[in-house]
């Protein structure tokens, strides 16, 4: 049986630490609040941009031929592929970076059965860490983004890509990450990129692209601005998910100590009491003990 | 015809409406109803809208594309001011941001010069 003074050690401690957790569930809410607005801000554009490619990709199918963009060629069996896997740089969010990971794997899993090559690129600590551990070798790693996204430095990721697709070093690239779905939920997103598709259709639709001596360079330019804001948004997204995983995780931090802190003043109540009952057995033993003699 | 406009920071502009005219990177160029399938990039300028109600509002845009379909319009640009406002102190205020738009934008000073005063002049007519 513990002793009093180590009982009461272990409350104030569990208190501490619920302190800490508190706190930190604090922080996330209020950083939640941010990320959730620069969120809200660029889904929009994001949507937009995406309704925009995927009514191109329609209309293209009949100038499709005459377009020599690798972006929009059709790749039957893909040989190489780049795997772009986005986690946060720090933990304390429970499932949050692990859910990334393992569908990651799993990715690779089934790529590795169809004798496709991999080049794993990650951004966010936790990943990179977990990589390193188990030994799967990474392509690149990048520190620091995932915690505050940056248009720039995201760009420049999914351009080194998208000029080794189009140098035909790669034929695909793969984005994995941990969305925002509201205060409750993150999901799992795993995005296809590239080539966009281009739906075959059989009505007589067609796409005028002006200037028409460079519609190439404009639906090159129109792929990379794709691919560069989805890019961001998907950082965005992760960091909004991130935040409300460690609210979450800390909410429920704080009333397992809660739990914790009840458990042990009750034990400590308990182990008080037997030791004053002890006390006055010794007492009362003692006296009689004496009227003896 | 329905037009929607988003920057990175938002939607500026989203409804119905009757024509709309836009920078096009080859000169400017007008749409109404039912106007063939087109890509185009934009180059720092105005974008008028009129709309079902005859109003017309303008909205400085810096640099993005567009694409038409026959019943919608998709505006995606990086940057955008709509010059509006209630009273005169908002619209001048609009009038310097959009100004100050298209002049970070620009890389000829006679498209500053043109643009701006078209900005005056739709200003006026508010």
């Amino acid at each position: 049986m513990a002793t009093l003074k180590e009982l009461k050690s272990k409350i104030s401690s569990v208190k501490n630490t619920q302190k800490t957790t508190r706190a930190m569930k604090l922080v996330s809410t209020a950083k939640l609040k941010r990320a959730e607005e620069s969120l809200l801000m660029s889904r929009e554009y994001a949507r937009k941009i995406d309704e925009v490619m995927k009514e191109i990709s329609a209309k293209l199918s009949s100038i499709k031929d005459s377009i020599n963009l690798r972006a929009f060629a059709n790749i039957q069996e893909p040989k190489k592929v780049d795997i772009i896997v986005v986690t946060a740089d720090k933990g304390l969010c429970g499932g949050f970076n692990i859910q990334t990971i393992k569908s990651t794997l799993a990715t690779i899993e089934e790529l590795k059965a169809k004798k496709v090559k991999i080049r794993l690129k990650v951004i966010g600590k936790k990943a990179i860490e977990y990589f390193r551990f188990v030994g799967i070798e990474m392509y690149e790693e990048i520190v620091g983004l995932s915690s505050s996204p940056d248009y720039k430095k995201a760009a420049e990721v999914i351009e080194k890509s998208y000029n080794d697709f189009v140098e035909e070093e790669i034929d695909n690239i793969i984005l994995i990450y941990n969305g925002y779905v509201n205060k409750l939920t993150q999901m799992v997103h795993i995005k296809e990129m590239l080539p966009i598709e281009v739906e075959v259709k059989d009505s007589q639709e067609f796409l005028e692209v002006e200037p028409t001596d460079d519609y190439e360079l404009i639906l090159e330019s129109l792929v990379k601005k794709y691919l560069e804001y989805t890019m961001y948004y998907t950082l965005l997204d992760s960091l909004a998910g991130e935040h409300s995983a460690r609210m979450q995780a800390m909410d429920a931090a704080t009333n397992n100590a809660q739990e914790m802190v009840k458990q042990l003043t009750l034990e400590y109540n308990k182990v008080r009491q037997e030791n004053v009952t002890r006390e006055l057995i010794e007492i009362v033993t003692a006296i009689e003990a004496m009227k003896k003699k | 015809m329905k037009i929607d406009i988003v920057t990175p920071l938002g939607r500026i502009f989203q409804g119905e409406i009757k024509e709309a005219t836009f920078p096009g990177v080859d000169g400017e160029f007008g749409v109404l109803e039912g106007h063939s399938p087109l890509v185009t990039t934009l180059q720092p300028g105005l974008i008028t809208i009129k709309k079902e109600n005859g109003k017309e509002e303008v909205i400085a845009v810096n640099w993005g594309y567009v694409e038409v379909t026959p019943d919608h319009v998709n505006v995606l640009v990086d940057g955008a001011v709509p010059v509006v406002g209630s009273s005169e102190s908002e619209i001048a205020q609009a009038i310097e941001k959009a100004k100050q738009l298209i002049k970070d934008a620009a890389d000829s000073d006679a498209l500053v010069a043109a643009v701006e005063a078209k900005i005056e002049s739709a200003a006026r007519a508010i």
